[in-house]
């Protein structure tokens, strides 16, 4: 112990041994300052951190320099979540005593975990937001904000308290309890808490109706009754009678009706509205599918209108090569019998195999005087011969029930010899017998017409009248 | 029945680690020997001035 006025050691006697002042009351303080830290020993080994703190300013204001006693309280404070207080009353230990300090130790502890100071800091920061919130009466929000506090610091008993206070102000009175015995449980002598937790026991006892006060208090609805039987909360729910169980069915009910009407009214027509505006999207694209195929199909009809014309044209053209070629042909036929005639002027088979390729119907218009001349010519020469020749070959096949045949060599021998009644009427009866009734029809009219009174012609006659009686 | 305004009262915001310096210098840190001493210069002026007075 030191002469608070010199600084020297003092020694058992009620006198500074340097200078000689009285230092018994001195010495009284100081052992009453020692008591006082004792005490808060005490307090704090069974955790009564408010009494402990009572105590231990108490013994400081007795003899600042009881650096026990300030670093216990420095460490009180950083128990119950005053982290600030806590620095601040190791730092003056520390300025007080500089040499073997336990304040060293504690402080060492905080500032050699940044992460951890940065997370008291964070704590302080939030309740201070929290106790904000309660003033501009965002009480949700607070309540939130010290959620978070407690779960970064769950040694803050101020936050747990302001948590408690909240929760009794909301009619919360089990979460109430439960925060102001954890703050107890960190702080035993904790007046404020004690007074919260009595607030929710008293609301939480059971009235003489057997339900809880708060329940009372707070609806008259509840299902089941609360009370404390010693340190247990016990919860019991109320039997009802079946017309009040049926009232929550039918509360389920109309739930379900009203959560259908729901989906009727604004879920349904938001759907049907995305599906009608899906299809429309679709209608759309296949109408400019179709716009763009209608435009191709238009384009190749076009181009298809322009291939037949020039189809056209090149069977024009084609006709009229098959024309000089029938004609060219016709030459040839006519030459070669020619040459047949000036070579065997009786080689009448060899002429006919000649003219066979001569076909006067096939010969355009545009043929050659000479040509027509030659033709004249030699029809007068051979045209007779020919005639009988052909006439003989169509007969003997009429005879012979050979139509196609006698067909095409009467009408050649017609063509060389027009005078021949019999060739005509075979002809028209070789037709007929064919089933070419137009064609009879019409060759018994050239028979009745250009042979008049021949048998051939009455002949003729009778059997066109057949022709017309059998309804052709 | 607590009152939540007056209790609300009661809760003061935490001290930031940004304040501890402040804190520490405003802290009164006088005891019962700074008292005392106090008390002893007070009495001390009080003698010196009455013996300058029977002086006069």
């Amino acid at each position: 112990m030191k002469c608070y006025r010199c600084g020297a050691e003092l020694d058992k006697s009620g006198v500074c041994p340097s200078c000689g002042t009285d230092v018994r009351l001195y010495k009284k303080t100081v052992c009453l300052s020692n008591v006082f830290y004792n005490e808060g020993l005490e307090k704090a080994g069974v955790r009564d951190m408010t009494g402990a703190v009572a105590t231990l300013r108490q013994a400081l204001k007795l003899d600042k320099n009881n650096i026990d006693a300030r670093n216990l309280l420095g460490l009180i404070y950083f128990e119950t979540g005053e982290v600030v207080a806590a620095l601040s009353e190791w730092v003056i230990s520390k300025n007080l005593r500089p040499e073997d300090n336990l304040a060293d130790r504690y402080m060492d502890m905080v500032k050699n975990s940044p992460s951890q100071l940065d997370n008291i800091n964070q704590t302080i920061k939030k309740f201070n937001i929290a106790l904000n919130y309660c003033h501009q009466d965002g009480l949700d929000l607070a309540v939130i904000q010290l959620k978070k506090v407690l779960s970064l610091n769950p040694g803050f008993i101020k936050a747990h308290l302001l948590l408690a206070l909240l929760y009794l102000n909301g009619g919360n009175w089990d979460r109430a309890k439960i925060e102001a015995q954890k703050a107890l449980k960190l702080d035993s002598g904790n007046v404020m808490a004690k007074r919260y937790l009595k607030e929710a026991d008293s609301m939480l006892l059971p009235g003489e109706s057997g339900k809880l006060v708060s329940d009372i208090a707070a609806s008259e609805s509840d299902d089941v009754i609360r009370y404390n039987s010693g340190n247990e909360m016990i919860i019991q729910p109320v039997k009802k009678s079946a017309i009040t169980r049926s009232g929550s069915i039918w509360g389920i009910v109309l739930g379900a009706v009203l959560g259908v009407a729901a989906a009727c009214f604004l879920i349904l027509p938001q759907r049907i509205q995305s599906i009608n505006n899906a299809n429309q999207a679709k209608i759309t694209q296949i109408s400019e599918e179709s716009d763009a195929k209608s435009a191709q199909i238009k384009d190749y009809e076009q181009q298809i209108g322009n291939l037949k014309t020039q189809i056209d044209d090149l069977q024009t053209r084609v006709t009229d090569y098959e024309g000089v070629d029938s004609t060219s042909a016709a030459m040839n036929a006519l030459m070669a019998a020619a040459n047949v005639y000036l070579s065997d002027s009786s080689d009448i088979e060899g002429m006919t195999a000649a003219m066979e390729n001569l076909d006067l119907n096939a010969i355009s218009d545009s043929v050659s005087p000479q040509f027509t001349g030659l033709y004249d010519t030699l029809m007068e020469l051979v045209g007779s011969d020919l005639a009988v020749s052909y006439y003989n070959a169509g007969y003997d096949a009429y005879k012979s029930e050979d139509y196609e045949t006698a067909i095409a060599n009467l009408s050649k021998a017609y063509q060389y010899d027009n005078t021949n009644v019999n060739t005509l009427y075979y002809l028209a009866n070789s037709y007929k017998a064919n089933g070419d009734i137009d064609n009879a029809k019409a060759t018994y009219d050239a028979v009745i017409t250009n042979f008049p009174d021949t048998q051939s012609a009455a002949s003729a006659q009778t059997k066109l009248a057949e022709i017309n009686n059998s309804g052709n | 029945m607590i009152n939540f305004e007056e209790e609300l009262k009661k809760f003061k915001p935490s001290l930031e680690i940004e304040d501890v310096e402040d804190i520490i210098y405003n802290q009164d840190l006088d005891d019962m020997s700074d008292v005392l001493l106090k008390m002893l210069k007070e009495a001390k002026g009080t003698e010196t001035a009455s013996d300058l007075k029977r002086t006069k």
